[in-house]
């Protein structure tokens, strides 16, 4: 009898400059709502979530990190044991994707090499603010070989998608992984080696 | 086919009743119950029917006793009562998970033995599944249980726990923000106590994942900052009566825990947990608020081992000199944090970082002064300078220089004293180091600081060799003419003379300067004059006597000169005053009674008057210190003159804020002067020695000056010639600075004068070698054959100086035995041709 009610266990962590919102993206994909008028978050918050794909029970760690300067040693911290990351930036903010390039020096410098980074266009709501292209972006994102993803946590645009899809690429490194060192222990979650399945069905 | 017995077929229905009645939605089907394995069953019964009910307590004993009889179950125990338990959780059935946690608590507590191991796995996620769930109490509820069993000490090494999961979890609970104050309090605390069970469980146990490692650290370590310095704003802003009283404030628990964390480190793990407190204190911007910093600081050096501490020193001096670039105030901000921490650390244990501190602080304070001279932090001139800020941290500095002095043992403090004196530019001793760009002022500017340093430093410093203390080396920059020419310069150099000089906290009785009637109300402390102090004097007072005369004479003197140069003179009289030292000062003050009535137009009238005051304050104290009733009088019968006649000569009426001076000082002569005859006259029948007396003082010249290159030497002082009685050689022996001239060396230095320095510091260097290495029988049979060697070289000086070398300058025409000290005054001149 095994003790864990997962199968897979990842660690996400959400970065990128404050007021991007961050937390309103784990909010919405863990609770199912729109914080209307979020405080700032003070150094780091913690959600859990356990989706479904593909019969695989996955369980989400989510760390979500405050974007304020005075905070940037205790989320540096957090960086390190981090299977993905979530870079965000507003889209009606040139300024928060202006900072990216300095954004993924960070994660250079702190986070484990094998992490997988998807870029996220927050606030597609505002689209009449919209300041950065989509294009732009995307190519920003192809540039530096990240997935990239525009989102709406207050419509709850691909909010879902963003989590799954991530779940799903996490799945497919850790099974990959198994694969390649036959059998040392993978690194994230179980591992169990099972033929992949392209995702996306979720249940909870 | 035999029937089940009665007995076997009641209990089986008993056990069937009783599952049913606790497993209501269990999942499980009731009628396989009796069929469940015995340790399932007295679980199960551990739950009572309605969860407001509590612990089942008889049954829960019965669990205890089985698991305590059989042991090797309790993993089993451990892994069924987690299923119950997440089943629980995931149905929010949040009584139930209460009574599950207790119950592993007390499973806990109980079992001591070895099998523990397979149950804390269990265990574990047992408190991981509650601190994920998103309830606060659930969240509290499984940091209790884990500090419970953080306090419980195992004794088999596990291998595969981790601790990873709690310490992000709990540093995030840490940073709780939610809505309701007290709930986030709670969960702060929780993390606090969380973090602090952690460490606890970790730090001694050198098979976990090390917690000193930086990912732990760099998270504990600001989760403990962030309450710590919450602990202002929140209680102030919500005072809480309550909750107050019964449970600690988050700060004050922070405040435990981190003490316990730094009380734990180890010499490898210092940096690893300090270097988050830097980056913490950085981040939140809390060195120019200088109180939390301090009190971090404060904190750490407290409790931290002692004999660490001197790295915590020293990674505060790298950040310092990390933030060379950063505003002034934040650098402020550092150096008092520093000031705190050594000051801790120098009560504690003197360390190899003394020197270190010093330097780090005196090249901060020459940063700053290049600042504040190009007005720029970089050769670019992109931020400019606030000078008051950067005053602000020159004062800081050297505010820290001295508090980190003062907890110094002596010989360290002299080790300073020579540092510091080291970095003061002094023309023709040391060169002027640093950008070239600040130029004169910025030169002189860091003269000033590191005099006013300096002078920190000697405040309070006493000691009893002042031989060692005061060695030629920092003597002699100390007194050079580079010091002298700046008034400010001037005045902190006396000051710093007498604060060294000062060893019986006398030299407040001597302010303001004034005429003492009565010489028993200053209460002055006098030591008798020890035999180091009359070697000190020996070698340096003509040097000291020197310097009071050349400052006496500078024309830009303010009353605050004279009153320093009257404490310096009555200080040297009280603690190193022998007979010869009387005599001497006392020519010297008249010295400075001749020095104001020199015909020179442009000595100021004020300056006149001043010599004259100063003068007469002295030899009225000096006349009382030697008890000599004839000399006493004359002095009196002085003063009551110039009382009468010429007030402005006395300091009372010329040390004023609004001293009434003539234009013109007219003829100054009769009774209103000390004359030397009748001091002479009035001493000699007291057993001083009147010869001497009689000689007027003349200023000597040595080594240095001329290696200063002033130019002015020789228009300054009169080439007058001390005359020297040729039937005392004792005296002439004793009187000759200690370096020991011999012929040779004075032969050389005429031949060559620029080799003579060398000369005489490679002489000096096998002298001290030799008297370090060899054994005692040898040197003391050297230093006899020395003495006679000494003599016969004296003698052999004066039959040549008997008839006078071909001389340029005829004053010297004079026969008469010539002392030592004239053939080196000679040396400039000698040198032009």
């Amino acid at each position: 009898m095994s003790m864990e009610d997962y199968d897979y266990l990842f660690k996400i962590v959400l970065i990128g400059n404050a007021g991007v919102g961050k937390t309103c993206l784990v909010r919405r994909f863990t609770q199912g709502l729109f914080p209307p008028g979020q405080g700032a978050t003070i150094g780091v918050d913690f959600m859990i979530k356990t989706v479904e794909i593909k019969g695989e029970k996955v369980k989400l760690q989510i760390w979500d990190t405050a974007g304020q300067e005075r905070f940037r040693s205790i989320t540096q911290s957090y960086y390190r044991s981090a299977n993905a990351l979530i870079l965000t930036y507003d889209i009606t903010c040139e300024d928060s994707f202006r900072c990216l390039p300095e954004w993924l020096r960070e994660i250079e410098q702190y986070a484990n090499n094998q992490v997988v980074t998807i870029l996220v266009g927050n606030k597609i709501d505002l689209a009449e603010k919209r300041e950065v292209l989509r294009q732009r972006a995307e190519e920003f994102a192809e540039a530096q070989s990240m997935l990239y993803l525009e989102t709406s946590a207050k419509e709850s645009d691909n909010v879902e998608k963003l989590f799954l899809d991530l779940a799903c690429e996490l799945i497919r490194e850790a099974k990959q992984n198994t694969l390649d060192n036959n059998d040392t222990a993978p690194m994230p979650g179980e591992g169990k080696t099972i033929s992949y399945l392209s995702c996306c069905s979720s249940l909870n | 086919m035999p029937l089940p017995t009665f007995p076997n077929t009641r209990r089986l229905l008993l056990d069937c009743t009783s599952f049913l009645d606790h497993q209501i939605g269990g999942g499980v089907c009731g009628c396989c119950g009796a069929l469940r394995p015995r340790y399932k069953r007295l679980v199960d019964n551990i739950f009572p029917e309605d969860p407001e009910d509590g612990l089942v307590k008889a049954n829960m004993e019965k669990l205890t006793f089985y698991a305590l009889s059989a042991p090797e179950k309790l993993d089993r125990i451990g892994a069924y009562l987690s299923e119950r338990l997440s089943r629980d959780v995931a149905r929010h059935r949040y009584g139930y998970v209460c009574i599950a946690m207790e119950a592993l608590d007390q499973l806990l507590m109980a079992c001591h033995c070895q099998s523990i191991n397979l149950f804390v796995e269990s265990f574990l996620t047992m408190v991981r599944k509650l601190l994920e769930a998103d309830k606060p109490n659930l969240q509290i509820l499984g940091t209790n249980s884990f500090v419970k069993f953080a306090n419980i000490e195992e004794d088999t090494p596990s291998y595969h726990r981790s601790y990873d999961f709690f310490v992000s979890r709990f540093s995030e609970m840490c940073h709780s923000s939610d809505e309701d104050p007290d709930v986030r309090i709670k969960i702060r605390v929780a993390g606090i106590r969380g973090l602090q069970g952690v460490v606890r469980k970790t730090v001694n146990d050198e098979l976990q994942a090390n917690i000193w490692d930086p990912q732990h650290m760099d998270k504990i370590v600001p989760s403990l900052l962030f309450n710590l310095q919450q602990d202002d704003s929140t209680e102030s802003r919500s005072p809480s009566p309550g909750s107050e009283k019964d449970k600690e404030s988050p700060a004050e628990l922070t405040e435990r825990c981190l003490r316990e964390l730094l009380g734990r480190a180890a010499y490898g793990n210092i940096k690893n947990a300090i270097k988050p407190v830097l980056m913490h204190l950085d981040n939140h911007s809390l060195w120019e608020g200088k109180t939390f910093a301090v009190r971090c600081f404060k904190i750490i050096m407290y409790s931290i081992q002692s004999q660490h501490s001197h790295l915590v020193i020293q990674q505060l001096l790298g950040h310092l000199d990390a933030n060379s670039k950063n505003s002034a105030s934040v650098r402020a901000g550092i150096v008092e944090v520093i000031s705190e921490a050594a000051v801790i650390e120098a009560s504690g244990s003197i360390g190899p970082t003394v020197l270190e501190v010093f330097n780090t602080l005196l090249k901060q304070l020459r940063l700053s002064v290049d600042y504040e001279v190009s007005g720029s932090y970089d050769t670019y001139g992109s931020k400019t300078v606030k000078v008051h800020e950067e005053r602000q941290l020159q004062e800081s500095v050297i505010q820290t220089i001295g508090s980190f002095a003062n907890t110094l043992p002596t010989y360290q403090r002299s080790e300073v004293m020579l540092f510091i004196m080291g970095k003061i530019p002094v023309l023709g001793m040391y060169p002027v180091l640093g950008p070239a760009n600040t130029g004169f002022e910025g030169s002189r500017m860091i003269q000033i600081m590191l005099l006013k340093s300096l002078l920190q430093v000697t405040v309070g410093f006493q000691t009893t060799n002042m031989l060692t203390a005061l060695p030629t080396s920092f003597l002699d920059p100390l007194l050079s003419f580079t010091l002298m020419e700046d008034a400010e310069i001037r005045l902190l150099v006396l000051h710093i003379l007498i604060s060294l000089i000062d060893r019986h906290d006398n030299q407040l009785k001597f302010t303001p300067i004034r005429i003492i009637t009565d010489i028993g109300a200053l209460k002055l402390k006098v030591d008798k004059c020890s035999r180091q102090d009359n070697l000190f004097m020996k070698k340096h007072s003509q040097r000291l006597y020197r310097h009071i005369f050349l400052a006496s004479k500078e024309e830009n003197g303010t009353s605050q000169h004279f009153e320093s140069l009257y404490v310096l003179l009555g200080l040297i009289s009280v603690e190193l005053a022998t007979e010869d030292v009387v005599v001497d000062l006392i020519r010297l003050a008249l010295a400075l009674q001749d020095l104001a009535l020199t015909n020179e137009e442009t000595f100021p009238v004020f300056n006149r008057c001043a010599l004259h005051a100063l003068s007469a304050a002295y030899l009225n104290l000096i006349s009382q210190l030697t008890t000599v009733p004839t000399f006493c009088q004359h002095v009196h019968e002085v003063i009551e003159a110039r009382q009468k006649e010429l007030p402005f000569l006395l300091p009372e009426d010329v040390f004023t804020d609004d001293p009434r001076l003539p234009e013109k000082l007219e003829k100054v002569e009769g009774e209103v002067l000390f004359l030397q005859a009748k001091i002479a006259e009035t001493l000699g029948g007291s057993g001083y020695n009147t010869e001497r007396l009689a000689t007027p003082y003349i200023p000597q010249l040595t080594d240095e000056d001329r290696l200063s290159k002033r130019k002015s030497i020789g228009d300054t002082i009169s080439l007058q010639l001390e005359m020297e009685s040729r039937h005392s050689p004792e005296r002439e022996q004793r009187r000759s600075p200690a370096e020991q001239i011999t012929f040779e060396t004075l032969k050389q230095a005429i031949v060559d004068s620029a080799s003579l320095e060398e000369q005489e510091r490679e002489r000096r260097r096998q002298v001290v070698e030799r008297f370090q290495t060899a054994p005692f029988e040898e040197i003391a049979a050297h230093c006899g054959a020395r003495a006679s060697l000494l003599q016969s070289k004296l003698k052999q000086i004066f039959e040549i100086t008997i008839r006078p070398p071909p001389s340029p300058s005829g004053s010297i025409g004079q026969t008469q035995g010539r002392s030592v000290p004239v053939y080196e005054m000679k040396f400039p001149d000698l040198c032009v041709y």
